[in-house]
């Protein structure tokens, strides 16, 4: 076949710009966004499990009913009637869970090497919302099985709405305005987890997110072309501005053949250990949902883990107020940091590594000293009884913790004057801790939310 | 002739802007109805039921009714009725040796239902009960008394 590996340049061109799916492809990309050392190709994994999610789901959505008699026996007969149901199901589930570990890790590597700089505010933000929409299509995805971890879950995230009514009460006008029932309401369409909660979590699920995930990772997609590709450093011939640019055009690599090459083997690499981790490891699938009796303990998949770590503190301050704070955190870095220099550099500088290590220090510190105190000690309501219940809503490891990082990252400022050193700081701090608040949750919880060192020392019911 | 008035609109301004106000405000008016639709009008639970007779119940316990969520204590002069929701996050509590427990973030109440620690911010309420003519008790679940107040029998 001549045409398949075009020679000349013009060909290689063509192949490109007259085929509607590589389309989406510049011509030429620079070397720099080739360095597997320097994107890990992460945001394309996730545009491959992304499709694979939509092939597996669309394939597990002709065998579910999604009805609360009918919901549990639908998933048991994908995973023990229907031909290879099972492994379908299973690839599903683990190409979801890397969606989430894969997004985090895409974030904090945009991140460290400075990739919302110079222009690329607005793709930042598209990516930190599909962030939360990957997790909100995780959390609405894990109810639909309707086994116990389903419906305690989802019966426990909807309170978490519905935790405004702590703010409401103390304001006193939980009778005139319940937002918290209202948000609860809106999410589950009852007062209790049912049919109406399976009905709408289908909706969200299989059609309002999957959509607005393909708008936005268009947008997203889009706007790495608009921004002159992935970001990198700038380059050192700053000399004459024509010179560059000509020296920029020529040291570009044609996007055909290479670029397809590194993204045929990343599609290969990712389709294999998702094969390998279906083979090994089944979905669970617990009992069936029972509104009568939790189990115990009754644990969130692991990605929040950290977040019911916070709520064991407090309802409204882990899951509404640290949330919300981490977000706002997550959208206003564009704006806080306008460094342009740092562009595509890891941490900046060999002071941005230092202060990236210090900052995970200072946070392993700062929170398990406090994890340490509640765990042995108690807490405020634990000392003095009578204490009112705003002050446990207000001050508790969770926000104790985030205000001491802010504190930190405004000493950073103090003394480096850069903001992006504060970012990094209140960045890494943070980071840190939802890594730190979820290995908690994972390892050392057990019955009753209790401190274990190992799940070797729960005790037998 | 001219349309133009003295400060400087014409009449063709007016109908333009006019419409293109009545369209978005009939835009408005339009979208927030259908928006109703997502918020669930919910027929009121029956909040009243019955839980049986006394003697369903033994003595100086607490008897978790699993489908009304609820426990049910009995001593030697009376009955009353606790809810078993959790008020942290709605999980169903446990009985614990001196009081409840909640399996999934680890709220522990009294067996009052007071709250003893944890991130629980609301007491358990407890429920009004009262002896229907059949002999029966009647949890009402839209009158909450106190802790103490029992339904002698």
């Amino acid at each position: 076949m001549p045409d398949s590996y075009p020679e000349d340049n013009k060909r290689r061109l063509g192949k490109i710009n007259r085929n509607f799916f590589l389309h989406i492809h510049a011509n030429k990309v620079h070397p720099h966004s080739l360095k597997p050392g320097y994107t890990f190709g992460l945001g394309v994994i996730l545009g491959f499990l992304f499709v694979i999610m939509i092939l597996t789901g669309v394939m597990l959505m002709m065998n579910y009913t999604p009805s609360v008699e009918r919901a549990y026996n639908s998933v048991k007969d994908i995973m023990f009637v229907v031909p290879g149901g099972r492994y379908i199901r299973n690839i599903h589930r683990w190409a979801a869970h890397s969606m989430v570990l894969i997004s985090f890790l895409h974030l904090i590597r945009v991140f460290y090497t400075g990739g919302y700089l110079k222009g690329r505010r607005l793709n930042w933000i598209f990516g930190v919302v599909i962030l939360f929409l990957v997790m909100f299509m995780n959390f609405s995805g894990y109810l639909l099985p309707w086994d116990q971890l389903a419906f305690w879950a989802v019966t426990i995230g909807s309170n978490i709405a519905a935790s405004f009514r702590e703010l409401t009460d103390i304001l006193g006008i939980t009778q005139v305005i319940d937002i918290g029932g209202f948000i609860k309401r809106l999410l589950i369409g009852d007062d209790n987890v049912g049919q109406a909660a399976l009905s709408r979590f289908f909706m969200l699920h299989v059609v309002f997110l999957p959509v607005t995930l393909m708008v936005l990772t268009g947008l997203h997609f889009w706007r790495i072309r608009k921004d002159g590709g992935i970001s990198r450093p700038e380059t050192q011939s700053e000399g004459s501005e024509n010179k560059s640019v000509r020296a920029e055009r020529t040291s570009k690599y044609f996007s055909w053949p290479l670029v397809m090459w590194a993204e045929l083997a990343i599609l290969l690499l990712c389709a294999s250990a998702l094969l390998v981790m279906a083979f090994l490891f089944d979905a669970p699938l617990r009992e069936e949902a029972n509104p009568a009796f939790p189990e115990n303990p009754a644990k969130s998949p692991w990605y929040f883990l950290g977040i019911q770590e916070l709520v064991s503190y407090s309802a409204f301050a882990g899951g509404v107020i640290i949330p919300v704070l981490f977000l706002v955190f997550l959208i206003s870095i564009p704006y806080v940091d306008r460094e342009d220099e740092y562009i595509g550099i890891w941490f900046s500088s060999p002071k941005g590594l230092r202060i990236t290590w210090q900052s995970i220090a200072f946070t392993f510190f700062v929170t398990i000293a406090l994890i340490f105190i509640i765990i042995r000690y108690g807490w405020l309501n634990t000392w003095f009884p009578d204490i009112p219940r705003v002050l446990v809503m207000l001050i508790n490891p969770a926000t104790l913790s985030a205000f001491f990082y802010v504190i930190w990252a405004k000493w950073i400022q103090r003394n480096t004057g850069s903001s992006r050193m504060e970012t990094t700081a209140l960045f890494t701090c943070t980071i840190t801790a939802f890594i730190i608040f979820t290995v908690i949750g994972i390892w050392f919880r057990g019955p009753n939310w209790e401190f274990y060192w190992s799940n070797a020392q729960w005790p037998v019911f | 002739m001219t349309d133009q008035n003295e400060t400087g609109h014409t009449r063709r301004d007016f109908i333009k802007r006019f419409s293109v106000w009545a369209a978005v405000s009939a835009g408005i008016l339009a979208s927030i109805s259908l928006l109703r639709q997502f918020v669930p009008r919910i027929s009121r639970y029956q909040k009243r039921f019955k839980i049986g007779r006394k003697n369903n119940y033994p003595v100086n316990t607490f008897t978790y009714l699993a489908d009304k969520q609820l426990f049910v204590y009995r001593d030697h002069e009376g009955i009353r009725a606790v809810s078993a929701v959790c008020t942290h996050l709605g999980c169903i509590i446990e009985k614990s040796d001196d009081g409840f427990q909640c399996p999934c973030h680890g709220s522990c109440y009294s067996e009052e239902g007071e709250v003893l620690s944890g991130a629980a911010t609301k007491d358990l309420p407890w429920y009004e009960l009262q002896k229907d003519v059949d002999g029966q008790i009647v949890v009402d679940q839209s009158r909450l008394v106190d802790p103490e107040r029992k339904l002698y029998i």
